[in-house]
């Protein structure tokens, strides 16, 4: 009988190998989207192939977040700390006027410094997932109750063998639903990538709205929707694999 | 071992803890007691250096503790909080390596020792290592967190309300299970506690505090017999007499009992009797099963139909008990005399309450 865990994975598994089945398969896409959209001339996006339309999206993503992941969770941990506290209110505000900054505004502003293409959009996809990441790093940190901290003080860990053994598995989970939402968050905002060329679905979406062809849309929309989904899965169990209890969970 | 000299913490205008000096010898148990926010915990965790002193020394060994690496010196004395503080992502036995893995210890070595400190704890090792901790009771979280505080087997051991945190039954039985692995451990002991009864039945020595100062360092006896203030004359009770007791062994006064076989003829037991007017029934093995009033037997047949049957666990006391049970179980049941019982409830002698009596006068001078 295999366990719940288990399971998840290989559902998700499965929904992945469905999935690139899914956008590897060209031809079902132009069939389904000629039946829904018989007016239009052509119904797939001819830059590139769904496929590759696919990696470049991930690409972005996954560059983009992990920047800010690997800058995030330290950036976290440091205004935690005895040594960087005085700055938490600091980061804390910038990190949030990052998120309420509009995209489109950061790539505005981008453009000029770093060029057209792929570093403006990384910036401003790495600008806009870091407040989650730092927010629930700076939380998870926080929510460590203090006699845990007290004990292992008390047993002689140094700062440093506290924050490995004990604050960060401690945490892990609250910091992994902010790594979570940012990636979402990510995999939606990049479709902006696309204005300034940077590829990804964004380019079938960008085109469909020029040329007013819902087709395009529907074919950079549905795969991005799929991805997120998956992501979001994937994700949430590594999440519940952090879960330090041997009961079900 | 421990020396405390003219030591002070103050937080801005608050003295917690106020020029205390205390010493505390090689295997001794010390007990911190007194108010709430009198200064016991800070002048615990001052020990270890979780808390820096305003002033004053503290040596261990004969060694300055301020010029020992902090990290280093709670390496070396272990320490168990009221919160137990267990690690709640770590199975049991991670928790009680978490030490020997600072130490860097062989793993062989740790396998071990954890097995070693369940078993002395009284937890079966293969049913517990796995477990996280919230699948254990209260009472087994203490005792994992004193297995964890003795795992690098430091010869200090620090306690700050260690058994707090449990109903009053399971309290009783790490108490008692306290003072058997102290007995197998020999450390060095400071705890803190607000319960004197805690305190005097675990310290060889009370340190008794009031707001930061140090009022009496005594033995139990000494704190129950001769308070040194009234401050402490209040804070032990008006029953001191009756906890004093709670610190003597019937050991010492258990006298040989009138006893008879059930199966003994009603005239060698009445001759047994010698002047007795009651006398303990025990079996064939030498367990007490009851009591039997010579007036009753002289007019019955046999010791068997006189007999008074009693429940051993109800009418006797072990010899591992206090006077102060042995009083209490007296009272209840209207005896003047108890009798005592080995842990197979065989009758070895019994107590006599004038003799407790005298036990509680002599301690009055
Ligand atoms: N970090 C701190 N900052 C300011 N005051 C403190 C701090 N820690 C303790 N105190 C004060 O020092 C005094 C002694 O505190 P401590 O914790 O040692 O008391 P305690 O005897 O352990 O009490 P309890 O029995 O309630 O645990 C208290 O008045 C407390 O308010
Ligand atoms: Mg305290």
């Amino acid at each position: 009988m295999p366990s719940k865990k288990t399971r998840r994975w290989f559902i998700l598994g499965v929904a992945l190998v469905a999935f690139v089945v899914l956008i590897a398969n060209t031809g079902l896409w132009e069939t389904g989207l000629r039946f829904l959209f018989p007016g239009e001339t052509t119904v797939i996006h001819p830059r590139a192939s769904l496929l590759v339309l696919v990696w470049e999206h991930i690409q972005l993503v996954a560059i983009s977040s992990g920047i800010t992941i690997i800058l995030g969770i330290p950036l976290g941990i440091w205004v935690s700390r005895p040594s960087g506290r005085d700055f938490l209110p600091i980061v804390t505000d910038i990190t949030s006027f990052g998120q309420t900054f509009p995209p489109v505004a950061v790539l505005a502003l981008a453009v000029p410094v770093l060029g057209f293409g792929l570093m403006p959009t990384i910036a401003a996809l790495f600008l806009y997932g870091l407040l989650p990441v730092v927010r629930n790093t700076i939380a998870g940190l926080h929510a460590v109750p203090s006699d845990l901290l007290d004990a292992a003080y008390g047993m002689g860990m140094s700062r440093l063998q506290a924050l490995f053994r004990v604050e960060l598995p401690l945490s892990a989970r609250v910091i992994l639903a902010g790594v979570r939402v940012s990636v979402i968050i990510n995999i939606g905002t990049a479709m902006i990538g696309a204005v300034i060329g940077a590829g990804g679905l964004g380019s079938p979406i960008i085109a469909g709205l020029v040329r007013d062809n819902l087709a395009f849309i529907i074919e950079g929309a549905l795969p991005a929707a799929l991805l997120a989904i998956l992501a979001d899965q994937f994700l949430t169990n590594i999440e519940n694999s952090l879960a330090y209890t041997n009961e079900p969970v | 071992m421990i020396r405390l000299e003219q030591v002070t913490k103050r937080y801005g205008e608050t003295t917690a803890v106020n020029q205390l000096s205390l010493e505390i010898g090689k295997g001794e148990v010390c007990v911190l007691i007194g108010p709430s926010g009198c200064g016991k915990t800070t002048t615990l965790r001052m020990i270890n250096r979780l808390i820096e002193p305003t002033a004053g020394r503290i040596f261990i060994d004969g060694r300055d503790t301020a010029t020992v690496d902090a990290e280093k010196l709670r390496l070396s004395i272990g320490y168990a909080i009221q919160s137990v503080g267990l690690f709640p992502h770590m199975t049991v036995f991670n928790n009680i390596a978490v030490v020997p893995q600072l130490l860097l210890w062989e793993n062989n070595r740790i396998v071990r020792r954890v097995g070693e400190l369940l078993e002395l704890v009284g937890l079966e090792p293969a049913d517990y290592i796995r477990k996280y901790p919230s699948q254990l009771s209260g009472g087994e979280a203490q005792r994992i967190g004193v297995a964890r505080a003795l795992a690098a087997d430091p010869p200090i051991l620090l306690m700050d309300e260690p058994f707090g945190a449990v109903d009053p039954l399971t309290r009783e039985r790490l108490q008692a299970q306290f003072i058997h692995i102290q007995k197998e451990v020999n450390k060095t002991i400071v705890l803190v506690t607000h319960d004197l009864d805690e305190a005097i039945r675990l310290a060889d020595r009370i340190a008794i505090m009031e707001s930061g100062r140090l009022v009496q360092y005594d033995s139990p006896e000494i704190i129950l017999s001769r308070p040194g203030s009234k401050f402490v004359r209040d804070f032990v009770g008006a029953d001191r007499a009756l906890k004093r007791l709670s610190r003597i062994s019937v050991k010492d006064f258990i006298k040989p009992a009138a006893a008879v076989n059930v199966n003994q003829p009603k005239k060698e037991a009445l001759a047994s009797a010698a002047g007795h007017r009651w006398l303990w029934v025990v079996d064939d093995d030498e367990q007490l099963i009851g009591w039997v009033d010579t007036k009753t037997l002289m007019q019955s047949v046999s010791t068997k139909e006189a007999m008074d049957e009693g429940d051993a666990v109800k009418i006797s006391i072990l010899e591992s008990a206090t006077l102060r049970e042995a009083l209490s179980r007296m009272l209840e049941l209207g005896f003047k005399h108890i009798p005592v019982v080995d842990d197979s409830q065989r009758l070895i002698g019994e107590v006599a309450l004038g003799d407790i009596e005298a036990a509680t006068a002599e301690g009055k001078g």
